[in-house]
Protein backbone atom coordinates (compact mmCIF):
# COMPACT_ATOMS: atom_id res chain seq x y z
CA UNK A 1 0.00 0.00 0.00
CA UNK A 2 3.12 2.34 0.13
CA UNK A 3 2.90 2.90 -3.44
CA UNK A 4 0.35 4.02 -5.59
CA UNK A 5 0.85 3.36 -9.04
CA UNK A 6 -1.68 5.44 -11.21
CA UNK A 7 -1.99 3.45 -14.40
CA UNK A 8 -3.91 6.01 -16.81
CA UNK A 9 -4.98 5.03 -20.07
CA UNK A 10 -5.74 8.13 -22.33
CA UNK A 11 -8.05 6.85 -25.02
CA UNK A 12 -7.21 9.68 -27.54
CA UNK A 13 -10.76 9.57 -29.12
CA UNK A 14 -11.33 10.83 -32.56
CA UNK A 15 -12.06 14.32 -33.81
CA UNK A 16 -14.15 15.37 -36.13
CA UNK A 17 -15.12 18.65 -35.51
CA UNK A 18 -17.23 21.14 -37.69
CA UNK A 19 -13.82 23.05 -38.47
CA UNK A 20 -12.97 19.80 -40.50
CA UNK A 21 -16.14 20.07 -42.93
CA UNK A 22 -16.51 22.54 -45.40
CA UNK A 23 -19.75 23.72 -45.22
CA UNK A 24 -22.44 24.26 -48.23
CA UNK A 25 -23.60 27.79 -47.11
CA UNK A 26 -19.32 28.33 -47.61
CA UNK A 27 -19.47 30.94 -50.60
CA UNK A 28 -16.60 28.74 -52.60
CA UNK A 29 -15.55 29.67 -56.00
CA UNK A 30 -18.46 30.88 -57.97
CA UNK A 31 -19.99 30.35 -61.19
CA UNK A 32 -20.70 33.46 -63.79
CA UNK A 33 -24.61 34.54 -63.42
CA UNK A 34 -26.03 36.21 -66.36
CA UNK A 35 -29.38 37.31 -66.43
CA UNK A 36 -31.57 38.24 -69.51
CA UNK A 37 -33.19 41.60 -69.95
CA UNK A 38 -36.32 42.81 -72.29
CA UNK A 39 -34.77 44.54 -74.70
CA UNK A 40 -37.85 46.79 -75.35
CA UNK A 41 -37.93 47.22 -71.67
CA UNK A 42 -34.46 47.32 -70.22
CA UNK A 43 -35.79 46.71 -66.61
CA UNK A 44 -37.58 44.08 -67.08
CA UNK A 45 -35.85 40.34 -67.11
CA UNK A 46 -37.03 38.33 -70.25
CA UNK A 47 -37.55 34.89 -70.59
CA UNK A 48 -35.23 32.70 -72.89
CA UNK A 49 -37.24 30.07 -74.50
CA UNK A 50 -35.49 26.88 -74.54
CA UNK A 51 -32.04 27.96 -73.24
CA UNK A 52 -29.38 25.48 -73.48
CA UNK A 53 -25.56 26.47 -72.84
CA UNK A 54 -22.37 24.24 -73.77
CA UNK A 55 -19.19 24.78 -73.00
CA UNK A 56 -16.26 25.46 -76.06
CA UNK A 57 -12.31 24.34 -75.11
CA UNK A 58 -9.20 25.81 -76.55
CA UNK A 59 -9.66 24.10 -79.72
CA UNK A 60 -13.31 24.89 -80.17
CA UNK A 61 -14.65 21.01 -79.23
CA UNK A 62 -18.12 21.09 -77.41
CA UNK A 63 -17.63 20.27 -73.43
CA UNK A 64 -21.02 19.31 -71.77
CA UNK A 65 -21.41 21.71 -68.85
CA UNK A 66 -21.95 19.70 -65.66
CA UNK A 67 -26.10 19.79 -64.61
CA UNK A 68 -26.95 22.36 -67.14
CA UNK A 69 -30.65 20.80 -68.59
CA UNK A 70 -32.65 22.55 -71.22
CA UNK A 71 -35.28 25.19 -69.77
CA UNK A 72 -36.99 28.55 -70.33
CA UNK A 73 -35.21 31.02 -67.80
CA UNK A 74 -34.32 34.38 -67.41
CA UNK A 75 -30.81 33.83 -65.60
CA UNK A 76 -27.59 31.34 -66.12
CA UNK A 77 -24.78 30.53 -64.17
CA UNK A 78 -21.48 29.08 -66.11
CA UNK A 79 -18.57 27.81 -64.59
CA UNK A 80 -15.32 29.54 -66.01
CA UNK A 81 -12.27 27.08 -66.73
CA UNK A 82 -9.54 28.12 -63.58
CA UNK A 83 -6.98 26.91 -65.18
CA UNK A 84 -7.23 29.17 -68.24
CA UNK A 85 -8.20 32.99 -68.65
CA UNK A 86 -10.50 32.69 -71.20
CA UNK A 87 -13.74 30.57 -71.25
CA UNK A 88 -16.18 29.96 -74.22
CA UNK A 89 -19.69 29.04 -74.23
CA UNK A 90 -22.17 28.38 -76.71
CA UNK A 91 -25.78 29.45 -75.93
CA UNK A 92 -28.43 28.22 -78.06
CA UNK A 93 -32.32 29.84 -77.88
CA UNK A 94 -35.05 27.59 -78.83
CA UNK A 95 -32.65 24.60 -78.80
CA UNK A 96 -34.17 20.56 -79.09
CA UNK A 97 -32.40 17.73 -80.88
CA UNK A 98 -34.54 15.93 -83.44
CA UNK A 99 -33.15 13.24 -84.99
CA UNK A 100 -29.95 13.47 -83.71
CA UNK A 101 -29.81 16.81 -85.64
CA UNK A 102 -29.29 19.88 -83.52
CA UNK A 103 -32.09 22.68 -83.65
CA UNK A 104 -32.17 25.88 -82.26
CA UNK A 105 -29.89 29.61 -83.04
CA UNK A 106 -26.69 29.36 -81.11
CA UNK A 107 -24.30 32.80 -80.24
CA UNK A 108 -20.94 32.16 -78.96
CA UNK A 109 -19.70 34.49 -75.41
CA UNK A 110 -16.15 34.81 -75.20
CA UNK A 111 -15.01 35.50 -71.29
CA UNK A 112 -11.68 36.78 -70.68
CA UNK A 113 -10.88 37.24 -66.85
CA UNK A 114 -8.20 37.03 -64.41
CA UNK A 115 -7.97 34.54 -61.74
CA UNK A 116 -7.03 35.09 -58.22
CA UNK A 117 -6.85 32.58 -55.32
CA UNK A 118 -8.33 33.32 -52.17
CA UNK A 119 -7.83 31.43 -48.95
CA UNK A 120 -11.58 30.67 -47.36
CA UNK A 121 -11.00 28.09 -44.03
CA UNK A 122 -8.81 25.02 -43.20
CA UNK A 123 -11.56 22.73 -44.21
CA UNK A 124 -12.39 24.88 -47.59
CA UNK A 125 -8.58 25.78 -48.51
CA UNK A 126 -8.84 28.17 -51.38
CA UNK A 127 -11.33 29.62 -53.96
CA UNK A 128 -10.77 31.06 -57.34
CA UNK A 129 -11.85 34.84 -57.63
CA UNK A 130 -12.00 35.82 -61.00
CA UNK A 131 -12.22 39.39 -62.13
CA UNK A 132 -13.88 39.76 -65.39
CA UNK A 133 -11.60 41.76 -67.99
CA UNK A 134 -14.51 41.22 -71.36
CA UNK A 135 -17.53 40.15 -71.80
CA UNK A 136 -17.90 39.53 -75.77
CA UNK A 137 -20.95 38.17 -78.02
CA UNK A 138 -19.72 37.02 -81.32
CA UNK A 139 -21.52 38.80 -84.34
CA UNK A 140 -23.10 36.31 -86.92
CA UNK A 141 -26.36 36.15 -89.18
CA UNK A 142 -28.75 35.65 -86.65
CA UNK A 143 -27.76 36.95 -83.22
CA UNK A 144 -30.39 36.06 -80.56
CA UNK A 145 -28.49 38.34 -77.94
CA UNK A 146 -28.11 42.49 -79.23
CA UNK A 147 -26.09 44.05 -76.00
CA UNK A 148 -24.32 42.87 -73.07
CA UNK A 149 -22.82 44.99 -70.10
CA UNK A 150 -20.93 43.84 -67.10
CA UNK A 151 -22.72 44.83 -64.03
CA UNK A 152 -20.23 43.20 -61.34
CA UNK A 153 -16.63 42.57 -62.48
CA UNK A 154 -15.65 39.83 -59.67
CA UNK A 155 -17.19 36.94 -59.59
CA UNK A 156 -17.63 35.75 -55.98
CA UNK A 157 -21.63 35.35 -54.79
CA UNK A 158 -23.46 33.46 -57.28
CA UNK A 159 -26.77 35.19 -56.08
CA UNK A 160 -25.11 38.40 -57.84
CA UNK A 161 -25.55 38.99 -61.73
CA UNK A 162 -22.64 39.56 -63.44
CA UNK A 163 -23.24 40.49 -66.83
CA UNK A 164 -26.56 41.60 -68.27
CA UNK A 165 -27.53 40.89 -71.68
CA UNK A 166 -30.48 42.49 -73.77
CA UNK A 167 -32.41 39.98 -76.20
CA UNK B 1 -14.38 16.82 -28.38
CA UNK B 2 -13.59 19.99 -26.98
CA UNK B 3 -16.45 19.36 -24.77
CA UNK B 4 -15.67 16.14 -23.47
CA UNK B 5 -11.77 17.33 -22.55
CA UNK B 6 -13.21 20.25 -20.57
CA UNK B 7 -15.84 17.99 -18.70
CA UNK B 8 -13.17 15.12 -17.99
CA UNK B 9 -10.93 17.92 -16.64
CA UNK B 10 -13.42 19.24 -14.33
CA UNK B 11 -14.53 15.26 -12.94
CA UNK B 12 -10.90 14.76 -12.81
CA UNK B 13 -10.87 18.50 -10.69
CA UNK B 14 -13.79 17.94 -8.41
CA UNK B 15 -12.89 13.81 -7.87
CA UNK B 16 -9.21 14.68 -6.45
CA UNK B 17 -10.04 16.33 -3.32
CA UNK B 18 -12.01 13.14 -2.03
CA UNK B 19 -9.28 10.59 -3.49
CA UNK B 20 -7.04 12.70 -1.30
CA UNK B 21 -9.38 12.36 1.86
CA UNK B 22 -8.34 8.84 2.54
CA UNK B 23 -5.16 8.80 3.46
CA UNK B 24 -5.73 11.68 6.20
CA UNK B 25 -6.83 8.56 8.19
CA UNK B 26 -3.26 7.48 8.60
CA UNK B 27 -1.62 10.15 10.88
CA UNK B 28 -0.43 9.16 13.47
CA UNK B 29 1.05 10.46 16.92
CA UNK B 30 4.73 10.06 17.21
CA UNK B 31 7.18 13.19 16.46
CA UNK B 32 9.85 11.93 14.31
CA UNK B 33 9.78 14.56 11.77
CA UNK B 34 9.85 13.55 8.07
CA UNK B 35 11.85 15.32 5.65
CA UNK B 36 10.61 15.78 2.21
CA UNK B 37 12.73 16.49 -0.76
CA UNK B 38 13.22 19.48 -2.59
CA UNK B 39 15.11 19.79 -5.81
CA UNK B 40 15.01 19.92 -9.70
CA UNK B 41 13.13 17.43 -11.65
CA UNK B 42 13.54 17.13 -15.54
CA UNK B 43 11.87 15.42 -18.25
CA UNK B 44 11.14 14.29 -21.46
CA UNK B 45 7.58 13.88 -22.71
CA UNK B 46 7.34 10.32 -23.91
CA UNK B 47 4.41 11.23 -25.92
CA UNK B 48 5.84 13.16 -28.61
CA UNK B 49 9.09 10.42 -28.89
CA UNK B 50 5.80 8.14 -29.70
CA UNK B 51 4.17 10.35 -31.94
CA UNK B 52 7.54 11.22 -34.11
CA UNK B 53 7.70 7.13 -34.26
CA UNK B 54 4.58 6.44 -35.37
CA UNK B 55 3.12 9.55 -37.61
CA UNK B 56 5.05 10.10 -40.45
CA UNK B 57 3.01 13.86 -40.42
CA UNK B 58 4.29 14.92 -37.00
CA UNK B 59 8.37 15.14 -35.50
CA UNK B 60 8.50 16.48 -32.21
CA UNK B 61 10.77 16.86 -28.88
CA UNK B 62 10.14 18.60 -25.64
CA UNK B 63 12.12 18.76 -22.26
CA UNK B 64 10.29 20.15 -19.20
CA UNK B 65 11.47 20.57 -15.38
CA UNK B 66 9.60 21.92 -12.54
CA UNK B 67 11.34 22.99 -9.20
CA UNK B 68 9.51 22.54 -5.79
CA UNK B 69 9.23 26.32 -4.02
CA UNK B 70 7.40 25.24 -1.14
CA UNK B 71 5.28 21.84 -0.09
CA UNK B 72 2.72 22.31 -2.70
CA UNK B 73 3.94 25.20 -5.13
CA UNK B 74 6.64 23.72 -8.13
CA UNK B 75 7.90 26.47 -10.74
CA UNK B 76 7.31 24.51 -14.06
CA UNK B 77 8.12 25.07 -17.83
CA UNK B 78 8.55 23.29 -20.90
CA UNK B 79 10.67 23.90 -23.55
CA UNK B 80 10.42 22.48 -27.25
CA UNK B 81 9.91 21.90 -30.99
CA UNK B 82 7.39 20.51 -33.44
CA UNK B 83 7.24 19.89 -37.20
CA UNK B 84 3.81 19.17 -38.36
CA UNK B 85 2.06 18.20 -41.57
CA UNK B 86 -1.20 19.32 -41.99
CA UNK B 87 -2.91 17.21 -45.12
CA UNK B 88 -6.36 17.42 -46.41
CA UNK B 89 -7.81 16.48 -49.76
CA UNK B 90 -8.00 20.75 -50.69
CA UNK B 91 -4.54 21.60 -49.00
CA UNK B 92 -1.14 20.91 -47.73
CA UNK B 93 0.23 22.92 -44.78
CA UNK B 94 3.84 22.32 -42.58
CA UNK B 95 4.14 24.52 -39.33
CA UNK B 96 7.45 24.10 -37.67
CA UNK B 97 9.08 25.98 -35.00
CA UNK B 98 9.99 26.16 -30.99
CA UNK B 99 8.26 27.15 -27.75
CA UNK B 100 9.04 27.42 -24.17
CA UNK B 101 6.14 27.62 -21.62
CA UNK B 102 6.54 28.76 -18.14
CA UNK B 103 4.75 28.92 -14.97
CA UNK B 104 3.00 26.87 -11.50
CA UNK B 105 2.16 23.43 -10.59
CA UNK B 106 0.19 23.30 -7.45
CA UNK B 107 -0.48 20.02 -6.09
CA UNK B 108 -3.97 18.72 -4.59
CA UNK B 109 -3.19 15.39 -3.69
CA UNK B 110 -1.89 14.93 0.07
CA UNK B 111 0.47 12.00 0.32
CA UNK B 112 1.17 9.13 2.60
CA UNK B 113 4.26 9.25 4.25
CA UNK B 114 7.47 9.26 2.18
CA UNK B 115 6.17 9.57 -0.84
CA UNK B 116 6.65 12.14 -3.19
CA UNK B 117 3.03 11.22 -6.00
CA UNK B 118 1.47 14.68 -7.15
CA UNK B 119 -2.19 15.14 -8.95
CA UNK B 120 -1.62 18.21 -9.80
CA UNK B 121 -3.57 21.36 -11.28
CA UNK B 122 -1.45 24.02 -13.35
CA UNK B 123 -1.33 27.21 -15.03
CA UNK B 124 1.37 27.91 -18.05
CA UNK B 125 1.93 31.44 -20.33
CA UNK B 126 3.28 29.99 -23.50
CA UNK B 127 4.83 31.16 -26.68
CA UNK B 128 6.11 30.26 -30.00
CA UNK B 129 8.21 31.00 -32.73
CA UNK B 130 7.30 29.16 -35.73
CA UNK B 131 7.21 28.99 -39.46
CA UNK B 132 4.24 27.83 -42.05
CA UNK B 133 4.78 26.72 -45.49
CA UNK B 134 1.58 26.10 -47.74
CA UNK B 135 2.96 23.38 -49.87
CA UNK B 136 -0.31 22.60 -52.36
CA UNK B 137 -3.72 23.21 -52.48
CA UNK B 138 -6.77 22.38 -54.81
CA UNK B 139 -8.89 24.90 -55.79
CA UNK B 140 -12.55 24.39 -53.92
CA UNK B 141 -14.63 24.86 -56.94
CA UNK B 142 -18.31 22.43 -56.61
CA UNK B 143 -18.61 23.28 -60.43
CA UNK B 144 -15.33 22.06 -61.38
CA UNK B 145 -16.82 18.66 -63.48
CA UNK B 146 -17.02 20.64 -66.62
CA UNK B 147 -13.26 21.87 -66.55
CA UNK B 148 -11.99 19.78 -64.58
CA UNK B 149 -9.65 20.56 -60.93
CA UNK B 150 -6.71 22.97 -60.93
CA UNK B 151 -4.32 22.26 -57.93
CA UNK B 152 -1.56 24.63 -57.45
CA UNK B 153 2.00 23.17 -56.19
CA UNK B 154 3.77 26.52 -55.66
CA UNK B 155 5.35 26.34 -52.07
CA UNK B 156 5.43 29.80 -50.14
CA UNK B 157 6.86 30.26 -46.88
CA UNK B 158 5.18 32.35 -44.14
CA UNK B 159 7.99 32.87 -41.67
CA UNK B 160 9.30 35.01 -38.00
CA UNK B 161 5.33 33.60 -37.11
CA UNK B 162 4.77 34.13 -33.33
CA UNK B 163 1.76 33.01 -31.06
CA UNK B 164 1.18 33.33 -26.97
CA UNK B 165 -1.59 31.11 -25.49
CA UNK B 166 -2.51 30.39 -21.77
CA UNK B 167 -2.46 27.08 -20.70
CA UNK B 168 -4.69 25.33 -17.70
CA UNK B 169 -3.63 22.09 -17.04
CA UNK B 170 -4.46 18.75 -14.88
CA UNK B 171 -2.13 15.96 -14.50
CA UNK B 172 -1.01 13.00 -12.31
CA UNK B 173 3.03 12.24 -11.09
CA UNK B 174 4.32 8.97 -9.60
CA UNK B 175 7.21 7.96 -8.10
CA UNK B 176 8.39 4.79 -10.05
CA UNK B 177 11.46 4.17 -9.05
CA UNK B 178 13.48 6.23 -6.28
CA UNK B 179 13.86 9.78 -8.10
CA UNK B 180 12.12 8.49 -10.82
CA UNK B 181 8.85 9.71 -11.89
CA UNK B 182 6.32 8.81 -14.71
CA UNK B 183 3.17 11.26 -15.54
CA UNK B 184 0.71 12.48 -18.02
CA UNK B 185 -1.34 15.74 -18.44
CA UNK B 186 -3.93 17.06 -20.28
CA UNK B 187 -3.68 20.47 -21.06
CA UNK B 188 -6.93 23.09 -22.15
CA UNK B 189 -5.23 26.34 -24.07
CA UNK B 190 -6.72 29.62 -25.00
CA UNK B 191 -4.52 31.83 -28.05
CA UNK B 192 -4.37 35.31 -26.61
CA UNK B 193 -2.36 36.27 -30.14
CA UNK B 194 -1.55 35.47 -33.02
CA UNK B 195 0.28 36.71 -36.64
CA UNK B 196 -1.67 37.52 -39.17
CA UNK B 197 -0.90 35.90 -42.46
CA UNK B 198 -1.71 37.36 -45.64
CA UNK B 199 -4.35 35.33 -47.23
CA UNK B 200 -3.60 32.10 -45.72
CA UNK B 201 -4.23 31.24 -41.65
CA UNK B 202 -1.74 29.53 -38.38
CA UNK B 203 -2.93 25.98 -39.01
CA UNK B 204 -1.36 24.59 -36.24
CA UNK B 205 1.39 26.03 -33.38
CA UNK B 206 4.22 24.34 -31.98
CA UNK B 207 3.14 24.14 -28.91
CA UNK B 208 -0.38 24.87 -29.03
CA UNK B 209 -1.37 21.86 -31.49
CA UNK B 210 -4.04 22.92 -34.05
CA UNK B 211 -6.42 25.79 -33.90
CA UNK B 212 -9.74 25.98 -34.96
CA UNK B 213 -11.76 28.23 -36.91
CA UNK B 214 -14.85 28.89 -34.61
CA UNK B 215 -12.79 29.14 -31.18
CA UNK B 216 -9.51 30.21 -29.67
CA UNK B 217 -9.36 27.13 -27.67
CA UNK B 218 -7.13 24.79 -27.90
CA UNK B 219 -5.97 21.55 -26.03
CA UNK B 220 -3.24 19.22 -25.76
CA UNK B 221 -1.59 15.85 -23.88
CA UNK B 222 1.52 14.75 -22.70
CA UNK B 223 2.87 11.77 -20.89
CA UNK B 224 6.38 12.60 -18.76
CA UNK B 225 9.48 10.55 -17.98
CA UNK B 226 10.98 13.03 -15.57
CA UNK B 227 14.01 12.67 -12.80
CA UNK B 228 14.55 14.40 -9.47
CA UNK B 229 17.39 15.94 -8.45
CA UNK B 230 16.80 16.42 -4.28
CA UNK B 231 18.94 19.96 -3.88
CA UNK B 232 17.82 20.09 0.10
CA UNK B 233 15.29 17.86 2.55
CA UNK B 234 12.83 20.03 4.84
CA UNK B 235 10.11 18.72 7.19
CA UNK B 236 6.70 20.33 6.72
CA UNK B 237 5.81 22.78 9.53
CA UNK B 238 2.54 23.27 9.37
CA UNK B 239 1.57 24.57 13.10
CA UNK B 240 -2.30 22.69 13.24
CA UNK B 241 -1.14 18.87 11.79
CA UNK B 242 0.37 16.39 13.26
CA UNK B 243 3.77 15.64 12.00
CA UNK B 244 3.66 12.02 10.29
CA UNK B 245 6.24 9.75 10.79
CA UNK B 246 7.89 7.05 9.10
CA UNK B 247 6.79 3.67 10.17
CA UNK B 248 7.58 1.60 7.07
CA UNK B 249 9.06 1.27 3.83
Amino acid sequence: MKRILFLVLILILPACEPDDICSESTQTTSPLVITFFNIENISNTKTVPGLFAVGLDSEGNEVVIDGEIVSSRDKITLPLDVSQSQTQFKLYQNYSVTDGVVQGNPDTITITYNSESVYISRACGFKNVFTIQSFEIQSDLDQWMIVSSISINEVVNQNETNVEILH
Amino acid sequence: MLRYYIRLLLVLLISAPLFAQDTENEVTKDRTVFKEKYGLRFGIDLSKLGRTAFDSDYSGFEINADYRLTKNLYLAGELGFENKTTNTYFLDSNAKGSYFKAGIDFNLYRNWLGMQNMIFSGLRTGIGSFSQTRERYTIYDTNNQTWGEVSNDESIEFSGLTAAWVELLFGLKTELLNNLFLGFSVQLKVRIADTNLNNFETLYIPGFGRTYDSTKIGTGFSYNLSYLLPIYKKGTEKKEEVEEESIED
